[in-house]
């Protein structure tokens, strides 16, 4: 993926980003969140909506670092998961799940009541029953299933009608806001509950400030996102903030604190209040008699219409974002990626889409009060955002390297933000009603026993904490002792050639005594325990003392140090790290077979996590025929890839090692001149760069060739892939870094293994594994 | 006259079934032409409005889509690209454009009237609206089932 498409990806510029979180902010609470606010805090609520609006401008500044700095789909839960690691990772993306259901299930029982309510369209239509809780949660139920369907089927909304809808969302707030002040609100009593009153309305109210959570969820559709991305967060949560707070002002004061929490309809009731002057007025007009019922009346429809729009982009943004979240949790395989299946048809992820759209449903139906709703999803943020305050601090500290946030918080606000964030955050959190907070606990312990039972084993990402806590840049973990190299051996047939590739490697550091470690590990099944499993299975531990004794023979040949570990594990790929830590290796060889499986694993379950994770080099090697294995004519292709340095190393150790005839080629591919302005033609510019990486390998030593092949336009893999096919050995150097990728060395060296006939090494240097949190203790305390 | 025709040939793919289908039709006259295939899978942006889902998910299955292709077309000259637009006719028309391709070919999928309304009719704008010769390829398999 070159970074021209990238660029073509991003279709959102300021409006569009703005307006998407704009659309969910101003649905979410503004037309349902008054009566319930009222009631609970009355007139001083106000400040609640305030204090929650600020509370997530601090977690959109913090936000906005961290999605500018990792423009990946999945938001929050993201940057949570790549920085605190899996365990807070699942706690985040089960959290957001179930914030935006809750969130989603508040919405529709909102429109329900806009709808069936008492003073909802139910009044204005004669055949609607009106001011039944069956009506309201039918309609709720109905509109959950249709925003499901059309996100389901992936019906067409475009940009232009989702602004339309908002701007004249935001028009008829101001409208409303203007005539309320007009008609001249009187304030009674402002705080009749007392402080700690509105301290709990925080909690309530912050349901309507997860929508600038959207502009994040799409970072990587923005335009400019380093300028656009935090403005839009930024203005997404001022404006509705500054418009709450004047809603707010308006309704307490233009009705009492008893008939606003009465109301099913608080803005549509108050409407109704305000729009009398202009009755007045318009009566004075000749020729037009519109009485004052008539007014209130044409006021509080037109707030119902805008609670009906409002209410569903919240409900279907919402839902959108969960199948983001989803999506990114399937990524980094902390959840089922069955749930993320593209639909081939709509292409909609429509099995996560389906899910999102039952629970909601399903919350619906079992009658779960609509503030209790808004709490629960409030409570899953509040986390959220508190973790995410916790992630930019680790992240600026562990400064990892795909880290480069375009915005980053001034120093001024650093680390007075995300400090200030999480307290207030979890402030508000201690503050919410036990039910609440009991509900969001228990949600939290199933994000932790899915971890435990699924996410633990399988995660790709590790936590940065121990990076963040250790006092200065960790040094790799081969920094002393012998070079060691690992070698997994699983086949009596390859073990051979693997164990000679690898002591190809050990050669070229024999001067500080280099050793061979051979590991074979026997799998047990979950539900047996290991040694009960050993009885029964001598003929597995047979077979394992079989391949490590002739690894030793073989080392005996190779005249090359040698250790063998037996070992016998519920999990290869986790054994093999265990492995890899222990000897503090410098380097792991593993033998491929050349087929992806594409579900779980992109290389196979053992593999994906070893090359993933090992913190030192990493080979995989695709055995061809024989003779071709590390020997013969040897390829390496010199691209610009930070690891082509390491395939060069290991061609220039494999034809070191060779006895016979062995050539080293390296190959450069260009693409030919388009203008004619380039000062060195394609050729030189290849061989430039060979040069410059023999010299980076540290292979000046061995003889070799210098092959650049222009393209003429034809596609760079075709082109390695006919190449390939002249050489008995290709060593090509992973295109890509980070262990959170989809495919592991990138996409063409996986394809040159799958495809080129002879052998294939793909290689890589030390993953910047991070260090665990015991390490980093252990380090800062030998300081 | 077909030869000029498969020189570069287009296809638009939308999703793996479409990949083996298409592939598998215009395989014959690629091997005749000696041309190569340039395949292109379009992600629809709503512009503006939020996407049904996330580009990079659909980056993900555009690869898959690619692989197959790649099989399909094995020891041809085949190049892939993903496109974004709005309007998934009008992308792979700037697509064909882009790529300077002698036609665009594609085999229809089957899909009944209210499908193709919720979903859009691609096949029905990529025959009216173009601007260089398209190649409505027969779906084999269909072909051979309805036959027997």
């Amino acid at each position: 993926m070159s970074g021209s498409d990238q660029e073509l990806a991003r279709d959102l510029g300021f409006l569009e980003a703005y307006t998407i979180g704009l659309g969910t902010m101003i649905g979410a609470g503004i037309f349902v969140l008054p009566s319930i606010a009222a009631d609970q805090a009355g007139p001083a609520s106000m400040v609640s909506f305030f204090v929650g609006g600020m509370v997530s401008l601090l977690a959109a500044i913090s936000l906005s670092e961290l999605a500018t700095g990792m423009p990946k789909a999945g938001g929050s839960y993201y940057y949570v998961n790549r920085a605190l690691g899996p365990f807070f990772g699942s706690i985040v993306g089960w959290g957001m799940w179930a914030g935006l259901t809750f969130a989603s299930a508040f919405y529709m029982i909102g429109f329900g009541r806009y709808l069936f309510g008492d003073g909802g369209l139910a009044e204005f239509v004669a055949f609607l029953p009106q001011g039944s809780a069956i009506s309201i949660s039918a309609a709720a139920l109905v509109m959950a299933a249709i925003l499901t369907g059309v996100n389901y089927y992936g019906v067409k909304e475009t940009g232009a009608l989702q602004n339309v809808i908002v701007l004249s969302l935001v028009g008829l707030i101001l409208s409303f806001l203007a005539l309320g002040i007009f008609s001249g609100p009187t304030i009674e009593e402002f705080n009749p509950e007392g402080w700690p009153a509105v301290a709990a309305t925080v909690g309530t109210v912050y349901v309507t400030f997860i929508g600038f959570e959207v502009i994040a969820t799409s970072a990587e559709e923005i335009k400019n996102p380093s300028r656009n991305l935090p403005l839009a967060m930024i203005a997404a949560v001022v404006t509705p903030t500054l418009m709450y707070v004047g809603v707010m002002f308006v309704s307490t004061g233009t009705l009492t604190r008893d008939a606003l929490a009465g109301s099913d309809v608080p803005v549509a009731t108050v409407a109704r209040q305000i729009f009398d002057p202009i009755a007045t007025i318009v009566s004075l007009l000749p020729l037009v008699d519109v009485g004052v019922e008539a007014a209130g009346s044409f006021g509080a429809l037109l707030m119902i219409v805008g609670a009906v729009l409002a209410t569903v982009s919240s409900a279907n943004a919402s839902i959108l974002s969960a199948a983001r979240v989803n999506f990114a949790m399937g990524r980094d395989r902390i959840l089922i990626n069955w749930l993320n299946e593209v639909h081939d048809r709509f292409r909609t992820p429509y099995r996560s889409i389906t899910a999102t759209g039952i629970i909601t449903l399903v919350l619906i139906a079992i009658g779960v009060g609509i503030g209790t709703l808004a709490e629960v999803a409030s409570f899953m943020y509040l986390i959220t955002y508190a973790l995410v305050h916790v992630a930019v601090v680790v992240l600026r500290r562990a400064n990892p390297e795909d880290y480069e946030p375009t915005f980053r918080i001034p120093s001024l606000l650093y680390p007075v933000v995300p400090v200030l964030g999480f307290v207030a955050s979890v402030a508000i959190l201690l503050q919410m009603d036990l039910i609440v907070q009991a509900i969001g606990i228990v949600i939290v312990v199933l994000g932790i026993l899915w971890y435990v039972v699924y996410a633990r084993e399988r995660a790709l990402s590790e936590s940065l904490v121990g990076e963040a806590l250790s006092p200065e840049p960790a040094m790799a973990a081969n920094g002393e002792g012998p070079y060691r190299v690992v070698v997994p051996v699983a086949n009596p047939e390859t073990e051979r050639d693997l164990l000679r590739m690898a002591a190809a490697s050990a050669y070229a550091h024999d001067d500080d005594g280099a050793e061979l470690i051979a590991v074979n590990v026997i799998e047990v099944p979950q539900q047996t325990s290991l040694s009960q499993d050993l009885t029964f299975e001598e003929e597995r531990v047979e077979r394992q003392q079989e391949l490590l004794s002739a690894a030793r023979d073989i080392a005996a040949d190779l005249d090359i140090g040698l250790r063998t570990r037996a070992i016998v594990g519920r999990d290869t790929g986790a054994a093999i790290l265990d492995v890899i830590e222990d000897e503090g290796a410098d380097h792991v060889l593993l033998g491929w077979k050349g087929t992806r499986s594409r579900r779980d694993h992109v290389l196979g379950s053992t593999i994906d996590p070893v090359v993933g994770r090992a913190p030192c080099d990493a080979t995989l090697v695709t055995l061809g025929p024989e003779g071709t294995r590390g020997e013969g004519d040897v390829l390496v292709l010199a691209g610009e890839g930070p690891h082509a340095p390491v395939a060069a190393r290991r061609g220039g150790e494999f034809v070191a090692a060779a006895e016979k005839g062995s050539t080293l080629t390296m190959l450069n591919v260009q693409q030919p001149d388009e203008g004619g302005e380039e000062e060195l033609s394609p050729e030189e510019r290849g061989r430039a760069l060979i040069e410059e990486l023999a010299e980076r390998a540290g292979i000046e030593a061995v003889d070799f060739e210098s092959r650049v092949e222009v393209t003429d336009g034809a596609n760079i893999e075709n082109v390695v892939l006919g190449v390939a096919e002249e050489y008995d050995t290709v060593c090509v150097g992973a295109t890509r870094s980070g262990a959170v990728s989809q495919a592991l060395f990138g996409s063409l060296p996986e394809t040159v293994g799958e495809k080129a006939e002879g052998t294939v090494v793909m290689a890589r240097g030390p993953e910047e594994s991070p260090l665990s949190i015991r390490e980093a203790i252990v380090r800062r305390l030998e300081m | 006259m077909t030869d000029g025709l498969f020189e570069r040939v287009l296809l638009p793919i939308a999703d793996d079934e479409d990949a083996e289908t298409t592939c598998r039709a215009v395989r014959p006259h690629l091997e005749a032409a000696g041309g190569r295939a340039i395949a292109v899978h379009v992600i629809e942006k709503a512009g503006g409005a939020p996407d049904k889902a996330s580009v990079e998910q659909r980056e993900l299955r555009a690869e898959g889509i690619f692989d197959v292709v790649r099989e399909a077309l094995a020891g041809l000259d085949v190049e892939t690209d993903i496109a974004y637009g709005t309007d998934v006719s009008e992308t792979i028309f700037d697509a064909a454009e882009e790529f300077d391709a002698t036609a665009i070919a594609f085999t229809p999928r089957s899909g009944s009237r209210w499908v193709r309304m919720l979903t859009g009719d691609v096949a029905l704008d990529l025959i009216t609206d173009t601007d260089r010769p398209v190649v409505v390829l027969p779906d084999r398999r269909k072909a051979e089932r309805d036959g027997t």
